[in-house]
C-alpha cells in the first residue's frame, strides 16, 4: 500500500518536474512570495509597538546573539552556495582527479584549497560536507575544514593589516594553521573506520546514492541541497550563537585580561577567549589587536590559530557532521598544538 | 503516527524557517539603516547580496519537489534534546522577528571593562593635534580623546582645546557620585567584538539630572581632576550637557 502511495506521488510529481511550469509551480511561487511579504510586513509593523523594555543584561544577550547570527549569515549562505556548485554543477573529474595520488600530498594540496574558495569557517562546514558527499575521505575534508579559515587570502590580508610582520605573528599563524590541519588529517587518515567519525545522520546521507537523483533537474537538486544544508546548519548556528552570547554576558572580561602578562596563563586565557568569542577568522585579527599591548605575542598567535578551528559556534556546527568523541579528540589535539606554538613564540620572540 | 509525521516536517522546515527569518530581518535592517547595530558597515553590501541570493533559494524551495520522506528522525533522549533545542531556536527566531533592534548597553560596557583592553592608537595622535585647527579638534570623537588621554596626561597639552563629544553614560568606579564615563563602543567586525571606551567626566551629583545609559552631548574642556578620589589625573569638565537622541551610528569604528 505504501508502495502504491509512493508510486502515485512519484507519477504525480513527474510531469511538473519535466515541464517546469505547472499549476503547482505557480501556487508554490505565490505561497513563497506572499509568505515572505507578510514576514517583512510583520517585522516592519512590530517595530512600531512599544513593548515592555527588557533588563539591560537580557537585552544585551539578545543583541550579542543576533550579532553572531547576522554576521555569520552571509558567510553561511556563501558556503552553501559554493557547496552546491561543487556538488551539483562542477564535474567530478575537475576536482577529485586533479589531486595527487599520494595521500600526504593530497592533504597538502587540499589544505590550500581555501586560497581559491575564500569562505571563512562558518561557510567551510557546508563545503567540507559537500566534499565528503563528493568522494573526499573524511580526513581530507577535515584537513580542508581546519586549514581553509587560516590559509585564505582574506584572512592573510586582514592579519597582515593588523600586525604586519611584527613578532612573527602572521608567519606563525599561517605555519601553525597549516601544520595543525595536516597533523589532524594525518592522524585521522590512520583511523581504520573513517565513517565512524561521522554522525549517523550525515554518514547515511553520504552513503546512499539519492534514489530520486535521476529524476531531478540540476536546479531542483540545488534547491533540495539548499533546504537540507539549511536544515542542518541554521539550528546549529542559532544554538551556537545563543551559547556564545550567554558566556559573553556571564564571564567578566577583566578575569581574562588580568592573566595577560604571564607566558603560560596568557596562552590559556587567549584560548578561553577565542573559544568564547566565536568571531570569524576573516576579522579576528582586528578583534585581537587592542589586546596586543597587554598580552604576549605567543598568546596572540594561539588565539589566531586556535580560534578559527575550535570555538563554541564552530563546535555546535561541526556536531552536525562529526561525532562528539571525534570533536573532543580534535579539540584536545588542536588546543595542545596551538598552545605549544604560542609557547615557542613567547620564548623566542 | 501523525506526531512522527509532524516531527519530521518540523525537522525539515525548522532550518528553512530560521534561514528565512534571518534573511528577512537582515534585509529589513539594511533597508532601514539599522544593520550597523550588529555588524561593521563594510559588511553591509556583502550581507545584502548574499541575503538576496538566499531569498531566491527560499522562494524556490516552495516549488513542488520530488518527494523525500527518508529524513531521519531522532529518537529517545536525542528526541527530547532536539525538541528543546528546536523550541529554543524557534523562540529565538520569533524574538528576532518582533523585538525592536537595540544597541549594547552599559551592562556590557561594565562587564567588559571600559578602556580595559587598551584603546586603539589609530585615533588622533599627540603630534597631529599640535598642528590641528580648532575646528578639527572640535570634531574629535570619544575614540580620539580616549586615545589622546592614553598618550599624555600633561594638563598644558589640553589647555585651550575645546571638546564637543557625544556618548552614553556609564558609571565611573572611582567617584560614582561626581564622575561618570562618557562612553561609546568601538567595533571591528560586529557587536560581538565591541570594546567599550570612555572619557572620565567630572560633574557633581550628576545623577540628579542624568541617568545611566542616557545619551548626552557634552561641550567642555579637559583639565585636572577636581575629584579627590581615584587615580584619573585628567577629566572632561563640562561647560554644557544636553540629553540627546542616540546617534544613527551608535558605534565607532
Amino acid at each position: 500500500m505504501a508502495d502504491a502511495a509512493v508510486r502515485a506521488r512519484r507519477s504525480g510529481r513527474r510531469p511538473s518536474a519535466k515541464r517546469g511550469i505547472g499549476p503547482g509551480t505557480i501556487v508554490g511561487l505565490l505561497v513563497g512570495v506572499l509568505g515572505l511579504a507578510s514576514l517583512f510586513a510583520v517585522r516592519a509593523f512590530t517595530t512600531r509597538i512599544d513593548g515592555p523594555t527588557l533588563p539591560d543584561a537580557a537585552q544585551d544577550l539578545l543583541t550579542l546573539t543576533y550579532s553572531v547570527i547576522i554576521e555569520s549569515l552571509p558567510f553561511v549562505l556563501l558556503g552553501i552556495v559554493v557547496s552546491i556548485l561543487v556538488q551539483v554543477w562542477v564535474p567530478d573529474r575537475w576536482i577529485v582527479k586533479v589531486l595527487p595520488k599520494n595521500a600526504t600530498l593530497r592533504r597538502v594540496v587540499v589544505s590550500f584549497l581555501g586560497m581559491f574558495l575564500p569562505v571563512c569557517e562558518c561557510g567551510n562546514l557546508p563545503l567540507a560536507r559537500g566534499m565528503m558527499a563528493k568522494g573526499f575521505t573524511v580526513s581530507e575534508s577535515m584537513t580542508f575544514l581546519l586549514a581553509a579559515p587560516i590559509l585564505n587570502p582574506i584572512t592573510i590580508i586582514t592579519t597582515h593589516q593588523a600586525f604586519g610582520f611584527d613578532d612573527g605573528i602572521l608567519v606563525a599563524r599561517l605555519l601553525g594553521g597549516f601544520a595543525i590541519a595536516n597533523l589532524i588529517g594525518w592522524l585521522y587518515s590512520k583511523h581504520p573506520d573513517q565513517d565512524s567519525l561521522l554522525t549517523d545522520r550525515f554518514a547515511a546521507e553520504c552513503a546512499l546514492p539519492d534514489p530520486h537523483e535521476q529524476r531531478q533537474t540540476k536546479a531542483q537538486k540545488s534547491v533540495e541541497l539548499f533546504v537540507r544544508e539549511t536544515g542542518v546548519i541554521m539550528p546549529a548556528l542559532f544554538i551556537g550563537a545563543l551559547l556564545a552570547g550567554l558566556v559573553q554576558v556571564l564571564v567578566p572580561r577583566a578575569v581574562l585580561v588580568n592573566l595577560g602578562s604571564n607566558p603560560i596563563w596568557s596562552i590559556l586565557a587567549m584560548m578561553v577567549l577565542a573559544f568564547v568569542i566565536s568571531v570569524c577568522s576573516n576579522v579576528d585579527a582586528f578583534f585581537i589587536l587592542p589586546f596586543a599591548s597587554t598580552f604576549m605575542p605567543g598568546s596572540i598567535v594561539t588565539f589566531l590559530v586556535f580560534g578559527p578551528i575550535v570555538d563554541i559556534k564552530m563546535l555546535a556546527m561541526m556536531r552536525t557532521t562529526f561525532t562528539t568523541r571525534t570533536l573532543v579528540q580534535l579539540t584536545l589535539v588542536v588546543a595542545l598544538v596551538s598552545a605549544a606554538i604560542g609557547l615557542v613564540v613567547n620564548y623566542v620572540a | 503516527m501523525w506526531r512522527s509525521a509532524m516531527m519530521s516536517a518540523v525537522w525539515r522546515w525548522q532550518g528553512l524557517a530560521l534561514m528565512t527569518v534571518s534573511i528577512v530581518v537582515s534585509i529589513w535592517l539594511a533597508a532601514t539603516g539599522q544593520l550597523i547595530l550588529y555588524i561593521h558597515p563594510r559588511y553591509v553590501l556583502f550581507t545584502v547580496i548574499m541575503a538576496v541570493i538566499g531569498l531566491a533559494f527560499v522562494v524556490a524551495s516552495f516549488l513542488p519537489r520530488a518527494s523525500h520522506d527518508h529524513d531521519e528522525r531522532p529518537s529517545g533522549a536525542g528526541a527530547v534534546f532536539s525538541g528543546v533545542a528546536t523550541a529554543a531556536t524557534l523562540t529565538l527566531a520569533a524574538t528576532l522577528m518582533v523585538l525592536p533592534p537595540a544597541t549594547l548597553s552599559s551592562a556590557t560596557a561594565d562587564q567588559r571593562g571600559i578602556n580595559s583592553t587598551g584603546v586603539r592608537t589609530d585615533g588622533a595622535s599627540v603630534d597631529d593635534v599640535a598642528s590641528a585647527t580648532d575646528a578639527a579638534v572640535a570634531s574629535f570623537t570619544v575614540l580620539d580623546w580616549a586615545s589622546l588621554l592614553r598618550q599624555t596626561s600633561d594638563v598644558a597639552f589640553y589647555d585651550g582645546k575645546p571638546a564637543s563629544v557625544v556618548g552614553f553614560i556609564t558609571r565611573h568606579p572611582d567617584d560614582p557620585e561626581n564622575m561618570f564615563y562618557l562612553s561609546r563602543f568601538v567595533i571591528t567586525c560586529c557587536a560581538v567584538d565591541a570594546q567599550p571606551i570612555g572619557l572620565p567626566v567630572y560633574l557633581e551629583n550628576w545623577e540628579d539630572a542624568f541617568a545611566v545609559d542616557e545619551w548626552v552631548a557634552v561641550d567642555g574642556g579637559f583639565g585636572a581632576n577636581p575629584s579627590r578620589q581615584g587615580t584619573q589625573p585628567i577629566v572632561l569638565v563640562p561647560a554644557d550637557i544636553q540629553v540627546t537622541e542616540q546617534p544613527t551610528e551608535p558605534y565607532l569604528y
